[in-house]
């Protein structure tokens, strides 16, 4: 799939890229971080204009970002028949009043597998438009500036940027998923002890 | 043991499974990212190594600013309708019998292009002129 990707993103340049991040945005399991890293290295080469490149990303996978968090919106009814009223539910929403700001910053390029189950909570739990867009806008762009950049800066030799990149990025995941474990067990004994005091 | 105490357990486990493979990689990759230094803006590509099947005919010539024409002399076949194909697919037409043929006739192409002298350049280098003295004869 990669390999189809990078071969068709030579042939028919910034259009294609622009469609290969909206889909990604919507949340189809696309090679998109490795695409944007090698649509750098293909700006530097001259394959690709680096401006029109940016541009045309950062407004399709924003544009796919903001679908799919409207598909968390209409969802809502569907959601809260299920969940309504449940102590998770309301955890949920608390939590992610909270952290939403930075969960959506950071899927957006440091931890890209929570990027659609977090535009769908968005969307769910009415964090307000304008605040996603915002960080949605941000963390875009640190990924096509940021990531790209670093294609253009190593040019030929961006499979090492990607190769660090992407298991960095599972990492990370690890850590969180470790994380979000050790708080639910801690939280658990701290109800414990409250109960049994 | 609670349902969701299990589950909790099930995530801390998944998370250092998780830790401990990509950390593995993330470290591997890391020592080899930290060993090279980003190439001069102005720095001819000359590693035929970093050729790709996924990379077409003019994009290889781009990169290794050598003429398209070479390398489609090199693998024998037209540009017409072979500009947009990918190695793997070049391969998979013209040299269906050898797997990764058609990468290294273009890595072989590239090499001796490179390694050519410019066409316009003399064969051998030639040294100033500059006037002989007289012989004096002595006695």
């Amino acid at each position: 799939m990669s390999d189809y990707l990078l071969t068709q993103v030579i042939n028919y340049g910034v259009p294609l890229l622009g469609i290969i991040v909206f889909i990604g945005g919507l949340g189809v399991p696309l090679p998109c971080t490795l695409i944007v890293i090698a649509a750098g290295a293909f700006a530097r080469q001259g394959i690709l204009p680096w401006h029109t490149a940016i541009l045309i990303s950062l407004v399709s996978v924003v544009i796919g970002d903001s679908i799919s968090y409207s598909l968390g919106y209409y969802a809502r009814e569907y959601v809260l028949q299920r969940f309504s009223g449940t102590p998770q539910w309301q955890q949920a929403e608390q939590s992610f009043q909270k952290w939403g700001p930075l969960s959506i910053f950071f899927s957006r390029f440091l931890v890209t597998a929570i990027a659609l189950p977090v535009n769908l909570l968005s969307g769910t739990t009415r964090f307000p438009f304008k605040k996603f867009l915002l960080f949605d806008f941000l963390g875009e762009t640190v990924w096509i500036i940021g990531y790209g950049g670093l294609g253009y800066l190593f040019g030929s030799q961006w499979e090492l940027v990607n190769e660090f990149l992407s298991n960095f990025g599972g990492l990370v995941l690890g850590l969180i998923i470790f994380i979000v474990g050790i708080k639910q067990i801690l939280n658990w004994q701290t109800k414990r002890h409250q109960l049994s005091n | 043991m609670t349902k969701k105490n299990i589950t909790n357990l099930a995530f801390i486990l998944a998370g250092i499974a998780i830790i401990a493979f990509f950390g593995l990689r993330a470290f591997h990759a890391f020592k080899k990212f930290n060993g090279h230094r980003p190439p001069p803006p102005d720095q001819i590509e000359t590693d035929v190594q970093l050729i790709r099947e996924w990379m077409t005919v003019p994009f290889i010539a781009r990169m290794y600013y050598v003429p398209e024409k070479v390398i489609f002399d090199a693998l024998g076949i037209s540009p017409k309708d072979n500009h947009d194909k990918s190695l793997e697919e070049i391969n998979d037409e013209f040299f269906p019998d050898t797997d990764g043929l058609a990468t290294q006739l273009v890595q072989a192409a590239i090499l001796a292009h490179q390694s050519a002298p410019p066409p316009d350049a003399p064969l051998t280098p030639v040294p100033p002129l500059t006037p002989v003295p007289p012989e004096i004869p002595q006695g």
